[in-house]
Parts: structure tokens; sequence; C-alpha cells
């Protein structure tokens, strides 16, 4: 991360070390990932050059161009950092006037982005190069200063061209609703507006929203928004319900989105959208824990709490030997009772309710309630863990049978 | 019939604009102001009338550019420096321009304490009274109210004509010296009591304060030559108060070479010549004068901040949303107001710094006015004409060259 003022004014060359002259301005695509596109310099004849940002090698410590590169012109959909954004009036949804823009956050990955606008006293004291010195002659009083910043998020990348730095104080309102209702709400409206407000709306919890939505609208949706929007939001819903997701897209779409998701995820993805077209395929998710026989009861705590931070869903532990077939099973409240240093072999049950991929759904159902349990594994023949299927996805598919 | 009719509505139509102008123009009458015209007078007579032509015509014209501005961009002097000069401009515009400001409230407030003295008022309780109802006034009457209020304190500026009449001045001279000059026009003394009615007169917190107190009034951009003629009315009324000022003096002080160095020590002098009567109409005056001052200029702080960091600032707010605005305002009265009270503090000599600080600030200002009034993305078809330009920039030139000879006359001492 860093900060605008850091970096405005300073010295730019090309890579082979001529001057070409000081950073007065950025140039950023007025949208809601804004990206920066070019950089403009005052050259030492004080004329003023675009340059896309291509052709910046380096931009951490010093700025340096490659030896060959073009200038270019501000595009429509391009605003600058100084003229557009930097000192402009923030107000919010009913013109109130609110602080002004004292610096610009600048995030460099993946790409050099605004992430947000710096709205405090510091930001101002950063400018005058007494940031620091405030801020100790504080911390001796005391006093912690700590710096406001203004997400990305908040702000109306369409007013900036009129000069206003609007906040969208509505999508605060709407951040309060509970997911579920909020998706209930918008299923009256129209698909548009769907889009719309989701856009406004932080992707997490959007995501959660969109995994409320039925699935006819989820289908709808997906059908309109852009691949990388979609992906985003993808990213973020369960993976079951993103694989439902997926399937009611045609293949070339889910293909163009597939592409758009981290490595990971999209690997994830593909795992399950294999065993889709099996019974209880639809059904499976990937959000389950193994640990090994040997581990201690503290050290399985200490697993958990570091690799299912963002679960939606844990009850049952599994447990693998070293050719991960799957040997036992416990759940959280059999390992809150024992001793830190039970061995897990001694505490596990043994004998593991499991389905395979071609057990039908009624099956599964009974099987899981006959046994009073909220989740079971999928296996396959080699007794390797696919993944689980938990009650309220099975709920679900009971409800569509009342 | 519709010969009246149009005439009814165009002067309706200017009573809705009429304000900020003549509010501002009329605050430079400020207790500072007062004084430095009355002191004029009695040092150099008539002689010093012959600046006020030019001053009017460069007041008008300053006056209208903020005004024009404001309507236009809908925005203070404030925001746009803060917005086309960055941040670190701000900055120091915002120090020197508090700063300066301060020194002009506390010699509002100290003329304020004097006046109340000569009318025999207990000054202490007096001075924290008056704080207080006009922060009562401020915070919660509306903007038409506050200006309202502003306007009756005009009415009585009406003190100093009569004042002038009881000394039954020269009336020949008067007039002609406003045209014809004088043998003494190339003397020091003449130049910077020339330089002192003119930097009193026209003030770095007048023209932020006329920019945002007509932002602040919403005129639609229809009624912009309204606007536009209420900055030469204003003008002109000013310095007809101002006139009246010099020649009670001129009349009683200058022609009798009564020495004073004073406002209140001018008050009481011309009492012999004029009666006890003009004496009492020449304190009321001055109180009157350092009253609207203290409010207006305070205020011109307030907003300043408030535009230079982008906080709330109406006078049409509620207290609880433009907490910074008043808490500036109430702070600079409250702060002169104790200062003033402390018994051995050199209040001439922190006044005379800051008055030097406010010449050295107005041609810094007069170059952003003409940079923005001139400047075609902001001002679209309303950028300034060309005499205008000639005129507000030579004077800046001149203005600059008078500020420094009396910034180094005043101290050197010579």
């Amino acid at each position: 991360m860093l900060y605008f003022s850091e970096i405005k004014g300073k010295e730019i060359r090309t890579e082979d070390g001529i001057k070409v002259g000081k950073l007065s301005d950025l140039i950023f695509l007025a949208s809601d990932h804004p990206t920066i596109t070019k950089v403009s310099i005052r050259t030492s004849e004080n004329t003023h050059i675009i340059v896309p940002f291509q052709f910046v090698n380096k931009f951490n410590g010093e700025i340096a161009l490659s030896k060959s590169y073009l200038t270019s012109e501000l595009a429509d959909n391009e605003l600058y950092v100084v003229k557009n954004l930097l000192d402009k009036q923030i107000i919010d949804i009913q013109g109130n006037k609110i602080v002004r823009v004292n610096d610009i956050v600048l995030q460099d990955k993946p790409d050099l982005y605004i992430a947000g606008v710096d709205i405090g006293f510091l930001g101002v004291l950063r400018w005058l190069k007494i940031e620091r010195l405030v801020f100790n002659v504080f911390l001796t009083l005391g006093v912690k200063l700590t710096s406001q910043f203004l997400s990305w998020g908040y702000i109306q990348p369409l007013e900036l061209a009129r000069g206003r730095v609007k906040l969208k104080k509505e999508n605060e309102k709407l951040a309060r609703i509970p997911p579920e209702d909020l998706a209930d709400h918008l299923e009256k409206t129209n698909i548009l507006n769907i889009k719309k407000i989701l856009n406004l709306l932080d992707k997490k919890y959007a995501a959660e929203v969109v995994g409320n939505l039925n699935v006819n609208y989820q289908g709808a949706l997906f059908r309109q928004l852009s691949p990388e929007n979609a992906a985003k939001i993808i990213t973020y819903v369960d993976p079951d319900e993103a694989v439902d997701i997926l399937l009611t897209l045609s293949l070339k779409r889910r293909e163009n989105i597939l592409n758009f998701l981290p490595d990971e995820v999209k690997k994830r993805l593909n795992y399950l959208l294999k065993f889709s077209s099996t019974p209880i395929g639809k059904l499976i998710t990937t959000e389950y824990m193994t640990v090994s026989p040997q581990n201690t009861a503290s050290e399985v705590l200490t697993l958990i709490r570091k690799f299912t931070p963002d679960f939606s869903f844990l009850i049952y532990i599994y447990v693998v030997n070293q050719h991960l077939e799957l040997v036992g099973v416990f759940s959280i409240h059999e390992l809150l009772l024992q001793k830190n240093d039970a061995i897990v072999y001694k505490f596990m049950t043994q004998n593991v309710s499991i389905v395979h991929l071609k057990t039908p759904k009624e099956i599964a159902v009974k099987r899981m309630l006959k046994y009073k349990l909220t989740a079971v594994p999928v296996i396959d023949n080699s007794k390797k863990i696919l993944g689980i299927i938990t009650f309220d996805d099975v709920t679900e598919y009971l409800i569509d049978k009342i | 019939m519709n010969f009246i009719k149009g005439w009814k509505k165009r002067l309706l139509l200017f009573l809705a604009v009429l304000g900020p102008s003549t509010i501002t123009t009329m605050a430079g009458n400020d207790g500072a102001g007062v004084t430095t015209y009355s002191l004029a007078g009695a040092h150099l007579g008539y002689t010093i009338l012959l600046t006020l032509p030019f001053l009017t015509l460069l007041y008008a014209i300053t006056q209208e550019m903020g005004s024009r501005i404001a309507v236009v961009t809908g925005k203070g002097l404030a925001d746009l420096i803060r917005e086309r000069f960055g941040i670190i401009v701000a900055c120091g515009m915002f120090l020197l321009m508090s700063i300066a400001n301060f020194g002009s409230i506390l010699a509002n407030v100290s003329a304020l304490k004097t006046s109340s003295q000569i009318l025999g008022l207990p000054s202490a309780p007096f001075i924290f009274f008056i704080i207080l109802v006009a922060f009562l006034l401020v915070t919660n009457a509306n903007y038409q109210t506050n200006q309202k209020v502003f306007m009756l304190g005009m009415i009585i500026y009406l003190s100093y004509v009569f004042s002038a009449l009881l000394g039954k001045p020269h009336w020949g001279e008067a007039f002609t010296s406003l045209v014809v000059p004088s043998s003494n026009i190339l003397t020091k003394d003449y130049i910077v009591t020339a330089i002192a009615v003119l930097g009193t007169t026209i003030t770095p917190w007048g023209q932020f304060f006329v920019q945002s107190y007509m932002k602040d009034k919403n005129v639609p951009i229809n009624n912009l030559r309204f606007a536009k003629f209420e900055a030469f009315f204003g003008a002109s009324l000013s310095n007809f108060f101002t006139f009246f000022i010099i020649i009670a003096t001129a009349a009683t002080l200058f022609v009798n070479k009564v020495n004073v160095t004073t406002g209140e020590q001018a008050a009481m002098a011309i009492q012999p010549f004029a009666g006890k009567f003009a004496g009492v109409l020449f304190a009321v005056g001055l109180m009157n004068a350092a009253l609207i001052g203290m409010i207006i200029i305070s205020l011109s702080t307030a907003y300043v901040f408030s535009e230079f960091f982008g906080f709330e600032g109406t006078l049409d707010a509620p207290f609880s949303k433009s907490k910074l605005f008043y808490g500036i305002f109430l702070f600079n009265l409250t702060a002169a107001g104790l200062i003033v009270m402390l018994p051995s503090i050199n209040l001439f000599k922190i006044v005379l710094y800051t008055q030097s600080l406010n010449a050295i600030l107005l041609p810094v200002i007069l170059f952003f006015l003409l940079k923005i009034s001139n400047n075609k993305e902001l001002m679209g078809t309303y950028t300034n004409n060309k005499w205008y330009n000639y005129v507000a920039g030579t004077s800046a030139v001149m203005i600059v060259l008078a500020a420094i000879a009396a910034v180094v006359t005043s101290i050197l001492n010579i």
C-alpha cells in the first residue's frame, strides 16, 4: 500500500537513466475497480505527457519507464487523480459536506489501483511532511492518532466527473439487512435491479445474498453479470452452491467464469463439477477437515483455528491414515471433552457412516436421520473422501419433495 | 403602467439578492476601519478624500469578482483555492488568514471596549454579553434573519453623517478634494495613510467573506446582474460613510490642529468643536462598527476553515450539524475578548503586525481571485472582461509596492 502524497512530484527516468520529468498526476478508470491506467508526467520543458501504465516498469521506490515508451491521451471513462479526486469535497447522499479528500490510498497488488481515500488529519500532515513528527508528539501525550480511511466501495464513481465525491449512503442501509431477507426482497424486483444493487454491495455480502436467492434467479443473474464480476461473487459463495449456480449456465459461460477465478477455487469447483451428474454429486461440498490418527486433541484444536475460519459448517472432524483412507470420525463435542494430550485414535469412532456417489439421495437422507448425523462423508471405492453432504443441503432437497 | 411594473419587479429581484456585498463592504468600515479613517481625517484633513473614488472602484471590482465567482461556481474562495492549488497552499493560507483575522478581531473587540467606556458602560460584562448574543444569533437564526440583523446595523452608520454635519464642515473643500489632488500627496505621511485606508477597506477577510456569504445565499445565475450591481452599490454605500467619517474629524480636529492617535481620543476630541452629542454619535458609530466587524471577521475565519477542510459550514445549518463552524466562530470571539481584558498586553503592536500581515496577504488573494475569475473551465462565459483585469492587476501591483513601503516604514519606524 502507498499514499499518493509519497509519489507525487517524484522524478521519472527511463530504464537506462534518461530523465523524463516528474510525476504530476495519475489516471484511473472511473469504475468499481479504479485501476491506474496512465501516468501524467510534467517534463522539464514544462509540458505534460501521458504515458500508459504498461510502460511503467518500476513503481516502488523509484519510478522507471521502459525505453520505448509511447504517449497516449485521456480516454472517455478515465479521470485524473489530482484534477478529479484529490482535495475534492466529499458529500453524503443527502448532500451534506463531510470532509475533503486529503490523500489517495493506492494498492499495488494485483495491479495498481485506488483502494480508497484518506480523509483524516494525518492525511493533511502527510503533505506537509510532518505526519511522523505530529504523530510522535501526540503519542508522547498519550493520544494515538489513527488515519481515517474511506474505502472506494463507498464512493460513486459516476459523480466524480462532476467534481463531486459522493458517498453511497443507502449502501450502508442495505448492508444491515440480513442476506436472507435481502434475497427475498430482491426476488420481488427484476433481474436488472438485482444486478444494480449487488454491484453496490461488498462482494462478500453480495455472495451471501446470491447464495440465498432462488435457483432460477441465480441463473438469470449470472447470465447478466460480466464473467469477471460473476467470478468475484462465486469465490465467496459456498462451494456446493457455486456448483449449483454454475450448472444452470451454458458450458461456454461456465468456462468463461471459471477462467476468472483464482486457481485454488477453480480447482475445487472443477472437482465438484465432476460429480455433478451423480445423484449425490450436486449436494457435495468440500468444506470439511481431516486429521491424522496420531494427532493430539490440542493439535487438532490448533488445526481447526488455522484452517477453518471461513467454513460455514463444521461439526465433524474426519480421520484419515497416511493413504488418505477414511478411518474414523469424531464430533467437535467429543473433541472438547478430551484432555489436551489425548490421542485421536483413542477417542475417534471407527465405525463411520458413509455414502457413495452412486447412493440414491433417499438412502443418504434416511441414513443421516437414522444415525442422527448432521453430515455424512462421501467416499470413493478406495475409501478416499470426496466431500461431505450436510443436513442443510439435504433439507433443501426434502422441502422440494414436500 | 408596464414600465412601472417592470421597475417594480426589478427592484424586488434586487432586494432579494441584496445582502452579501452590502454587508461585507459595510463591515469593511469595521472598528479598525473607522479608527483609521478618523485618524486619516484628523492628520491630513480633506486631502485624503482624493483616495476615495479610486478606492470605491477597486472595492467594487474585487467584490464583484467574488460575488460572481460564488454565483457561477457555487463555491467559496477557500473551496476553490483548496481545489485548484492543493492542500499545501490551503494550509499556508489558513494559517496566515486565521492569524491576520484574529488580529482584526482583536482590534474590533478593543474598539468595542473603548467605545463602551466612552458611553459609560461596564466594558467586561458588556463584551461578554455581546459575544453571547452574537453566538446565539448566529447559531439559532437562519441566514435570512442573520442578514436582516446585519442590515439593521448598517442604519447605525448614519450616526457618522449626523456627527459630521454637527461639525459644520466646509463642503466646497470636501467635494473638490475628491477630484483635485493637493500638494501633499507625494509626502511619506500621505502615502502611508493612503495605504492604511486602502488596507483597512479592501481586506483578505472581506474577499473570503463576500464569496462564502454569497454562496450561502444560493443566488440563481439568472440574477447575476443584480449581484453585480450590488457589489457597486455596496462599495459606493460603504465609501459614502467613509466620506462622512473622514469629514467628521477633518472639519474639527484637522482644522483646529488637534493631534490624536486612537479612535476614542478622536471621539472625545471632537466634542469641544461639534458638541457633546456629536461625540456620542461618533462613539455609537464606533461601537456599532466594532460589533459588526468582530462578528463578520469571526464568521470569515469559520467559513475559511470549513471550506479549506471540507466541513459543513453554513448559517442555515443548526449547531449540531456545523459544530466546527460555529465552534471556530465562538473561539475567536471569546479568545479576543479575554485578551482584550488583559491589562499588560500591548494591543497596538499586535494590531499593527496583523494589519501588516493583511497587507501582505491582499495581493496574494487578488492573484487567486484573478486566476480563478479568468478560468474558463470554472467560469464558462462569465470570465472577467479586459479592463477589469487591468484595473485589478495594476491595483495588485500598486498594493504590493505600497504594502512593502508601509511594512518597511512601520517596522523601521521611520
